[in-house]
């Protein structure tokens, strides 16, 4: 049998089950709506302001870092599988290894320089580091 | 090596129910009662993990007591909880993004349970045996994250926001170590396929004293497994790395408006994390369901190896503090991502010199 048959009928069970999961709950569960229950909870205070508001992530050189990194952990799953059977064929060992070591090596560079830039860092923003020094005085 | 089917269990069922000759629809008939057992397996012991295993693990680390009311060591706990969970009532809150608000909880549940397809479970228990397994389970396990940043996000609660964002900066930092030390172990196999992953561990690798000790991969290369560990409980969000739910900070995190069913989608959803993390662990580094006594009851040692694991991850929520959110990105970036290439270029070289 084709496994992906299999993986799909798994998509179906792992969508089903919490589906008839959420169906028994509609039948048990009450229903009291009321305004004081539906409000957000803020730890018990009126809550203040919105949540939809533009926010300093602070991850964001990270975040691009990650899909240079991602691709490449995508180039090294094949290198990986044919890296034991290549050596067992005859290719000697700079040929399989040196070029993936150049490959890493040139994304090592990449990350030493964004290292000595301070991306690979939670950056505070400039308000909370004003507060703090105001804090301090 | 002998590859006598690419969907061990689907085929076993549709054999013996007499199901093999009728074409693709009975195939999928065949296909969807091994993927409800599997299912039903898991969330089985996600069960009997979540309301009762946790509860008195962390009690005996705390000196405590936890669930005792209900049957011997108050295991009845489990059906009381999951009767009192499901009949809550659900609350909505205000401004709720709703489509994505109700779509997350499946989808992080859906995604943990998905992961299980390819994870051989011994005895023949195996959903689906593809080539590119390993791809596969990572690839799956995290979509995880997507349902996090949605319930936060459609939650409209400025505590789930923090923790979605924080969801995304620790899978963002760990993903990158525990796929490339995870592949690591590919050198050895030279396949991404779950059942040679598995059959690759099985050799003797050295004797001692008549004692055979396999050759695991946590104990050819133990550097690699504790690396893959530490990553692990990260994807995991557990302790030292619960950092996106944060009960001391952040309330919940991504799932502080959740009730009802919906908060036991995620909670289960977490759990079956937790199982799937230990259930790769178990194939990569620790031989899958190998051990002692007859082939026949690989099952009991798969258990026994995922369920060491959630208990690895209660101890570490006893006995480890949490990290701070810059720290995470500190130790991912700085020390993760470098000792895992280091690992992967060290393994590479390992093997070239043995091969």
């Amino acid at each position: 049998m084709n496994p992906w048959i299999a993986i799909g009928a798994l998509a179906v069970v792992s969508v089903g089950i919490p589906v008839a999961m959420m169906a028994v709950s509609s039948l048990l569960r009450p229903s009291v709506p009321e305004q004081g229950k539906s409000a957000v909870y803020e730890s018990g205070e009126i809550p203040t302001g919105t949540t939809r508001i533009r926010f300093n992530i602070q991850y964001y050189m990270v975040a691009l870092l990650f899909v240079v990194f991602d691709i490449e952990t995508v180039l090294i799953f094949p290198w990986t599988v044919i890296y034991r059977p290549a050596l067992e064929g005859g290719a000697s060992m700079t040929e399989v290894l040196a070029p993936m070591l150049v490959f890493i090596g040139v994304l090592v560079v990449g990350l030493v320089w964004a290292w000595r830039q301070g991306a690979v860092q939670w950056v505070s923003s400039p308000r909370a580091l004003e507060e703090k020094t105001e804090a301090n005085q | 090596m002998i590859l006598q089917t690419e969907s061990p269990l689907p085929d076993l069922l549709a054999d013996l129910l007499g199901l093999s000759g009728s074409g693709v629809a009975g195939e999928f008939v065949a296909a969807l009662l091994a993927a409800f057992i599997v299912g039903n397996v898991m969330l089985a012991m996600t069960g009997v993990a979540g309301p009762w295993a946790k509860r008195k693990i962390t009690a005996k680390f705390t000196d405590r007591i936890a669930a005792d009311r209900i049957g011997p060591a108050g295991i009845g706990t489990i059906p009381a909880d999951a009767l009192r969970l499901l009949s809550k009532e659900l609350i909505v809150p205000e401004g709720a993004d709703r489509p994505a608000w109700d779509i997350a909880p499946l989808i992080v549940a859906g995604s943990a349970m998905l992961g299980f397809a390819v994870i051989p479970m011994g005895s023949g228990i195996q959903l689906a045996d593809p080539e590119v397994g390993l791809a596969y389970v990572f690839a799956v396990a995290s979509i995880a994250s997507l349902g996090m940043v949605m319930a936060g996000y459609a939650s409209n609660n400025k505590y789930s926001m923090l923790g979605a964002l924080r969801a995304v900066a620790q899978n963002l930092a760990y993903e990158i170590p525990l796929v490339v030390t995870g592949v690591s172990v590919v050198l050895f196999t030279g396949s991404l396929r779950m059942s040679e992953i598995v059959a690759a561990q099985q050799e003797t690798l050295i004797s001692v004293g008549g004692l055979a000790i396999p050759s695991w991969f946590a104990i050819v290369n133990p550097f690699a497994f504790v690396l893959f560990l530490a990553a692990n409980v990260a994807e995991v969000g557990r302790n030292p790395f619960d950092i996106p739910e944060a009960p001391t900070e952040i309330v919940a995190g991504f799932q502080t408006e959740y009730s009802s069913v919906y908060f036991v989608l995620l909670y289960l959803g977490e759990f079956l994390h937790i199982f799937l993390g230990g259930a790769i662990t178990a194939v990569l580094f620790l031989g899958g369901a190998a051990g002692p006594g007859p082939e026949s009851i690989g099952f009991l040692w798969f258990v026994v190896k995922i369920w060491a694991f959630f208990l690895l991850t209660q101890w570490l929520r006893s006995a480890a503090p949490r990290l701070r959110i810059d720290q995470l990105i500190e130790i991912g970036w700085k020390g993760m991502l470098e000792l895992s290439f280091l690992n992967l270029v060290l393994t590479a070289v390992i093997v070239g010199m043995v091969a």
